[in-house]
């Protein structure tokens, strides 16, 4: 059966830990961004240090891609564990490229195309049985038109240190992959579409690229205290901060780091810190002294299960409360999220432009399922991207911190100048900073400080409205979920459907108007999210007149395009 | 952001009296309270060095004795309760050329930020801590310290305590400060020659000053601080450690304080080593930041 050209393909891969499941998962990502394809990848990690199920899943395409998809087309098992994991999403015309012999002997399901390669017993004859993955990514090109120039290439570029014979062994186990799928012939219809050209992309994590993403914003000083799954966001900044002058600094708990960002920050550098929800739950008290002091600082939250420790590994969108609210008295902040990777980078520059020109914390919210995936991001230009500097006194008549402007304002100083001397103080205060508890001061001050987020609106892009004109159902979502609906749109409309969608990266203040433009054109409203208040809709009644339907599920994994195409149907029907 | 430091770069130098520093905020401590001998030294300090006020950074948490910076003249911070030291922190990694003092009681040093205290001193940050210890809770009151003597009656003990003080001084000398010293507060000649020893030596300085609180505590009165205050003796040997510990244990043992300074070590300040690292990797500002992007290239 000749193989039908697909605009996308989803590949499984699962095996044990350190069989090198995740690097083929790279390779593969790697070279089909390498020859011009999307690519959308999704991991899990074993618990386990060592040993455990490992799996990765790479979409990839020749269409824009914007989620992990809804489920695999092909199926690579490295042992049985993977196959009794997957064996319920083996669906008929999938296809199942496993180890034979194995420690396993699979049950081939009706309508699977199934192809026994054997794996380990190939790479044992070529005296190199670490080369089992590559014997697997052989037959994996083979069958389904997996760039193999490029393969070859990145291949060649990741071995190339540990000497040409590690190449030469690696490069022979993938040919003889080729040779066994060759020798199979090809039954299934899954085949990769041509890219049509190549792009200048980068391939990043959504961790690593909210690091650069601050090293663009021009980040000076980084604290933080390892959580998952927000470490790689300082792992990333502690190997490359100190080439930009930098050096980044553990601290002993979350309440240590942000206390350095903000002393960083009132010394005048541009300070940021990551973390989750338990650490974030840790830092709201500073995140208060910040809004009252007016000490610009970026803090990440990598969203994770909750509450408590919760489910440290898996995907929750359930922080908004706690970004937007969390800590004592009246206290404001700006609050973003990421839906994408490229939202990683140019989000975070954006989060550092608007701590320093509002002088206040910035929470730029990601989630789990963004923190590991990988996809291919338009090479980010530094040249490209708008940095901002906080607003500095000009040294002229005496100086005030936090003089009363109309825009509520005030020039900051750095330590060293002359005549600024000044005090910081998570007390009320005066104009000069002094403490005053007086009411018309109180009054005055926190007027101020509220008075400066009435400009945040205007510097953040409007809010996408996906479709238009007037649709029958419109969906409002946030956070990666919007890669989910965007997909779900699409079908619902080849289905001609009228849907809309609505993808606010501004969680706080939230654009109100922008929501009540876009209700207006919409019958009715779904608010899907990962998280079992439904926190969004929450906000969304609260502060609109907007009555969006709540859909929410927390069972750890993202939303799929299909479940929500199956929603807005049912809803409609 | 990490230029190579001076070993005195941390001090720009000007002339300026003691009264200089002195900011005109109405004071707030009660008649008879022991931070006004804090404040003295400190100002004394502060001129004896010539330390430039638009270079000095003072950073206090919450308390009786973290009102202080309020009287300076200079840069401060009041922060929250337990964290000046982070944040002080913040402050000198960020700006090595800046004077970081840190003032604040025994509750929010040694209670709520007790989990501080051992990492800016094995980081050895370049900066004093000047713990301001009057054995109470003074702004609510009157309740017991980490370092409330047992037979205190507080408003939270009214029967007499349950816990053990813990000493200030043997924690630092077990953490690592490079500088540690201790004084009665009124004896403001040894608190400002502490002080200003403790700001000259680079690394992290620990001066432990006995305050007494005439409103809420009147077992540990200016004259029993006083009186219990033993200076070192000669030939006390500043750079053993295992000889600073035994001698602060053994006046405790006898009831007495053991004063002065108790021990001095130079070791690279983190700054110093943050700097050298980026000295290794060849960091600089301009760095290129195309070359850190190439790497995510497929």
């Amino acid at each position: 059966m000749p193989g039908i050209t697909k605009n996308d393909l989803i590949i499984r891969i699962g095996g044990e830990g350190g069989e090198g499941v995740i690097s083929v998962g790279d390779f593969i990502t790697q070279a089909c961004a390498h020859a011009g394809l999307d690519v959308y990848t999704f991991k899990t990690f074993p618990a386990e240090i060592k040993g455990g199920y490992a799996m990765y899943q790479i979409r990839t395409g020749t269409g824009r891609l914007y989620n992990q998809g809804d489920t695999f087309d092909i199926l690579c098992a490295f042992n049985g564990d993977a196959y009794n994991m997957n064996l319920a999403s083996l669906k008929p015309g999938t296809a199942f490229v496993y180890d034979s012999p194995g420690d396993f002997t699979p049950d081939i399901p009706p309508g699977v195309f199934a192809y026994p390669i054997p794996m380990t017993q190939t790479s044992k004859e070529m005296n190199n049985p670490r080369a089992k993955n590559m014997v697997a990514m052989g037959a994996l090109s083979v069958l389904f038109n997996i760039p193999v120039e490029s393969l070859r290439e990145v291949l060649t570029a990741k071995f190339s240190r540990k000497g040409e014979d590690v190449v030469k062994g690696n490069l022979a186990a993938l040919e003889r992959g080729r040779e066994l799928a060759k020798a199979l012939g090809k039954t299934d219809p899954w085949t990769l579409g041509t890219p049509k050209s190549k792009q200048d992309v980068v391939v990043m994590s959504g961790n690593n690229a909210i690091g650069l993403g601050a090293l663009i914003a021009g980040l000076d000083f980084f604290a933080a205290y390892p959580i998952t799954p927000a470490t790689e966001v300082a792992i990333y900044v502690a190997k490359h901060l100190p080439k930009r002058g930098g050096t980044l600094i553990q601290a002993e708990d979350e309440i240590a780091s942000i206390s350095q960002v903000l002393g960083a920050s009132y010394a005048g550098k541009k300070a940021m810190t990551s973390t989750s929800g338990p650490g974030l739950s840790l830092m709201s008290e500073m995140l208060g002294m910040a809004f009252m002091s007016e000490l610009p600082c970026v803090v990440v939250d990598v969203q994770r299960g909750g509450p408590s420790t919760g489910l440290p590994t898996k995907h929750e969108q359930s922080d908004l409360f706690l970004a937007i609210h969390g800590g004592h008295g009246d206290c404001g902040r700006i609050v973003l999220s990421v839906e994408s990777i490229h939202d990683c980078i140019n989000l975070t520059v954006l989060a550092f432009n608007l701590a320093e020109k509002y002088q206040c914390p910035v929470l730029l919210l990601s989630d789990g399922s963004l923190a590991f995936s990988t996809q291919n991001v338009p090479y980010p230009n530094p040249e490209d991207y708008q940095v901002v500097e906080r607003k500095r006194w000009n040294g002229e008549g005496e100086y005030h911190r936090y003089v009363l402007t109309e825009d509520g304002i005030s020039p900051m100083v750095d330590p060293g100048t002359p005549g600024g001397a000044h005090i910081a103080t998570g007390l009320e205060h005066n104009e000069i900073g002094l403490p005053s508890y007086t009411s018309a001061n109180h009054e005055a001050m926190q007027a101020k400080r509220f008075r400066k987020l009435k400009g945040v609106v205007n510097d953040v892009p409007p809010t996408e409205v996906d479709g238009d004109g007037t649709a029958d159902f419109g969906v409002i979502a946030w956070g990666s979920t919007i890669g989910v609906v965007r997909e779900a749109l699409q079908r619902l409309r080849a289905k001609g459907y009228k849907v809309k969608g609505f993808y606010p990266k501004l969680l706080n203040p939230l654009p109100v108007e922008q929501f009540e433009a876009f209700g207006a054109t919409c019958k009715r409203l779904l608010l899907p999210e990962v998280n079992f208040q439904g926190q969004l809709a929450h906000f969304v009644r609260a502060e609109t007149s907007l009555r969006p339907e709540s859909y929410t599920i927390c069972g750890g994994m993202p939303f799929t395009p299909e479940m929500i195409v199956n929603k807005v149907r049912e809803v409609l029907a | 952001m990490n230029a190579p430091i001076h070993p005195q770069m941390h001090l720009h130098k000007v002339e300026l009296k003691s009264k200089d520093y002195k900011s005109d905020a109405t004071s707030f401590w009660c008649a008879g309270c022991g931070h006004y001998g804090v404040l003295t030294g400190l100002l004394r300090a502060l001129s004896e060095i010539g330390v430039d006020p638009n270079y000095l950074v003072n950073v206090s948490g919450i308390g009786c004795s973290s009102r202080l910076p309020y009287f300076v003249n200079s840069y401060k911070m009041h922060t929250l309760h337990g964290r000046a030291g982070p944040v002080a922190t913040g402050v000198q990694l960020a700006r090595p050329d800046l004077s970081v003092v840190v003032t604040g009681g025994d509750g929010d040093g040694f209670s709520i930020g007790g989990g501080h205290m051992p990492h800016m001193a094995r980081k050895n940050v370049n900066m004093i801590y000047i713990l301001m210890d009057n054995h109470v809770y003074g702004l609510t009151k009157g309740q017991c310290s980490p370092t409330s003597r047992q037979v205190m009656k507080t408003t939270t003990t009214p029967y007499g305590g349950l816990e053990e003080p813990l000493d200030p001084v043997l924690y630092m000398l077990t953490y690592g400060a490079t500088y540690v010293g201790q004084a009665f507060a009124g004896n403001v000649k040894l608190a400002s020659q502490l002080i200003r020893e403790g700001m000259e030596h680079k690394g992290f300085a620990f001066i432990n000053l006995l305050s007494q609180c005439p409103s809420f505590n009147d077992i540990d009165t200016a004259q029993t601080f006083k009186e219990a205050c033993d200076l070192v003796p000669d030939g006390h040997d500043t750079s053993d450690l295992g000889a600073a510990m035994n001698a602060v244990n053994a006046a405790k043992q006898a009831g007495r304080i053991l004063t002065g300074l108790l021990y001095k070590t130079e070791r690279p300040t983190l700054d110093q080593r943050m700097a050298e690292l980026v000295d290794r990797v060849g960091g600089h500002k301009d760095y290129d930041l195309r070359k850190i992007i190439d790497l995510a290239r497929p």
